[in-house]
């Protein structure tokens, strides 16, 4: 049972068109910043967009191939969805509300809601059964939507934003929760998220969405490692640099140059760790092959260090310790010098 | 203060010139009853019969978007600003025994709408309906849809989604608009005096009562207007929280 999904639609502003594919069992984040298409690329997948284009597989079974008119409505896809804000009916209490799925699929309503008291057991919500959702905590309601979603038994897991709203410490044990539920989870699961955090924690593959595309897919750790986009590039806090490498030398196209230690060629992408940059307040001697200029832009305390916000036509973060921002007077702003080894850089194909 | 005056003291004058002491001989008067029976009969006729055309065309003006939409909606929600005279005569044209409709209806079926208590049911749906279709709707559109696709996602069939998430999602709505569209049925007059008559025990609903007994026994027609008072003072209170207590 895997999913297969071409959505390319347009809505508003937005031109969708993003191809994914995802294994059973595997569990894939999207993530993207707001306004990508995550919340439209998972409603077309649960059906409740009709695409325009494209095609949807699940398990081998045609969802949806507008070329031969062919349309699985929402409400016949075996597609359990966990919706951003719950939407869980207010009208109805927690355990009607899981209920609801096997009602509509044909259970009567007392099986049905005996089900869904074994499930609101499951998800740790033994008692609550009887309960209105305005009188559930976000983590008590998080915790209802996930077992209204999971108890029709889907072939598919759609989570929109499953974490948002939550208090911190809901957000901990809820997270170590739904890792259980997925790891149990037989089917494909996609997850959109805005938060890495939640990716990193909850995901196999990460997929990143921007401006309705796919800029990168890939195990969590490379993504990390290799952005392929300055989106990530600050979600993952590296500098990111885009340009045409002769013999390591990288022409960034504005003015500047990164000098790698390796010697690539070709259009690369090239990544410098904040930690690996230095700071003076006067042009540096001696070793660092890379020595670019500009003005101090901002201030970030990130951990035990602080990230400097250097502005020029290639911008570039260094991270340096507090004692570093006194001694260099940081905080007036002005001119900086930023220096770093090439061997701090490091390039990848584009 | 003179808007208050023109506004209330003549409903003050109802009530003070109400003919009390007689009220429970009045009320057991056959003709009192007669009208009174219909009044109640017909207006929740009108009622169901809006309720049941009016909250699906409701959901389709909220939800679907269709060539001539705009045109179709204003032309539903039009009865509301014509005067009823017109209604009642525009329904002549429509349902009378040579109307576009109605000589078909009556050549198929024998029925003939117009001077019976049909006629009047639908002279009252006419007018009334618009009310219900504007607040149901009003209500559809601040309800959240995705409720609604939730309910889908769920498994749920078309039906059942409108029976077990809007419909209760909208109740406040749908209460007020049964209301205001039943007040409405219940007062009647240009409508349904124009289509249905003013046939005692058939047609003759209480506004019609009114009017007439106005002249005959006019502590009758003090009467009738009481009850409606009333009655309109009743829907009030029911709709405190959308008329009177806009905070």
């Amino acid at each position: 049972m895997s999913l297969h999904a071409e959505v390319a639609l347009r809505l508003g502003t937005l031109e969708l068109d993003a191809t994914l594919d995802v294994a059973a069992g595997e569990v894939v984040a999207i993530l993207g910043p707001n306004g990508s298409g995550k919340t439209t690329l998972l409603r077309a997948i649960a059906g409740l967009l009709p695409l325009p284009a494209g095609r949807v597989e699940l398990g081998g079974e045609v969802l949806e191939d507008p070329q031969r008119g062919l349309r699985v409505p929402a409400a016949q896809r075996a597609v359990g969805v966990v919706f951003q804000d719950h939407l869980l009916f207010p009208h109805l209490s927690a355990v009607d509300n899981v209920a609801f799925g096997l009602q509509a699929r044909g259970t009567s309503r007392r099986a049905a809601r005996q089900r869904a008291a074994a499930w609101l057991e499951r998800v740790h919500l033994p008692g609550v059964g009887s309960a209105k959702p305005r009188a559930l905590s976000g983590g008590q309601a998080q915790r209802v939507a996930l077992a209204r979603a999971l108890a029709v038994d889907p072939a598919l897991l759609l989570l929109d934003e499953p974490l948002a709203g939550l208090d911190v410490e809901a957000q901990l044990a809820i997270r170590h929760e739904l890792r259980a539920h997925l790891d149990a989870f037989t089917g494909p699961c996609l997850l959109v998220t805005h938060q890495p955090v939640e990716a990193i924690t909850l995901a196999d593959r990460l997929v990143i969405l921007e401006g309705g595309r796919i800029v990168q897919q890939g195990p969590v750790d490379e993504v990390a490692r290799r952005p392929r986009s300055s989106w990530v590039a600050r979600l993952v806090g590296l500098n990111l640099y885009r340009g045409y490498a002769r013999h390591g030398s990288i022409d960034l196209g504005s003015g500047h140059r990164l000098l790698a230690a390796a010697p690539v060629n070709g259009e690369v992408f090239a990544v410098v760790h904040p930690h690996a940059v230095a700071l003076h307040r006067s042009r540096p001697d001696g070793s660092p092959r890379n020595v670019w200029s500009g003005t101090i832009g901002g201030l970030d305390v990130y951990g035990d260090r602080v990230r400097v916000h250097v502005a020029s036509a290639a911008p570039i973060v260094a991270e340096v310790t507090p004692a570093a921002v006194t001694d260099l007077d940081l905080g007036r702003g002005g001119t900086i010098w930023a220096s770093f080894k090439a061997s701090a850089v490091e390039p990848y194909q584009a | 203060m003179v808007a208050i005056a023109v506004l209330a003291l003549p409903l003050l004058g109802l009530i003070v010139r109400a003919p009390w002491p007689q009220l429970p001989a009045l009320l057991t008067e056959e003709s009192a009853q007669a009208a009174l029976r219909l009044s109640l009969i017909t207006s929740l006729l009108a009622l169901g019969l809006s309720t049941l055309l009016g909250v699906p065309l409701a959901w389709l003006f909220a939800r679907r978007e269709f060539p001539g939409k705009a045109l179709l909606r204003a032309l539903c929600v039009l009865p509301m600003v014509l005067p009823p005279v017109v209604g009642g005569v525009a329904l002549l044209l429509a349902f009378g025994r040579r109307g576009l409709l109605g000589q078909p209806l009556a050549e198929l079926t024998g029925i003939t709408l117009p001077f019976s208590t049909g006629g009047v049911v639908l002279a009252e749906a006419f007018v009334a309906m618009p009310f219900l279709i504007v607040t149901v709707e009003s209500g559809l559109r601040v309800m959240d849809p995705r409720y609604e696709d939730a309910a889908a996602t769920l498994g749920a069939s078309r039906w059942m989604v409108f029976r077990r998430v809007t419909l209760p999602l909208i109740r406040p709505s749908l209460g007020a608009g049964m209301a205001l569209c039943w007040a409405r049925a219940l007062g009647e007059f240009g409508a349904t005096i124009t289509f249905a008559g003013n046939l005692p025990g058939r047609t003759q609903t209480m506004p019609l009562a009114v009017y007439l007994q106005l002249e005959t026994s006019p502590d009758a027609a003090y009467l009738l207007s009481l009850i409606l008072l009333v009655v309109s003072v009743v829907v009030l209170v029911a709709l405190r929280d959308r008329f009177l207590g806009a905070r």
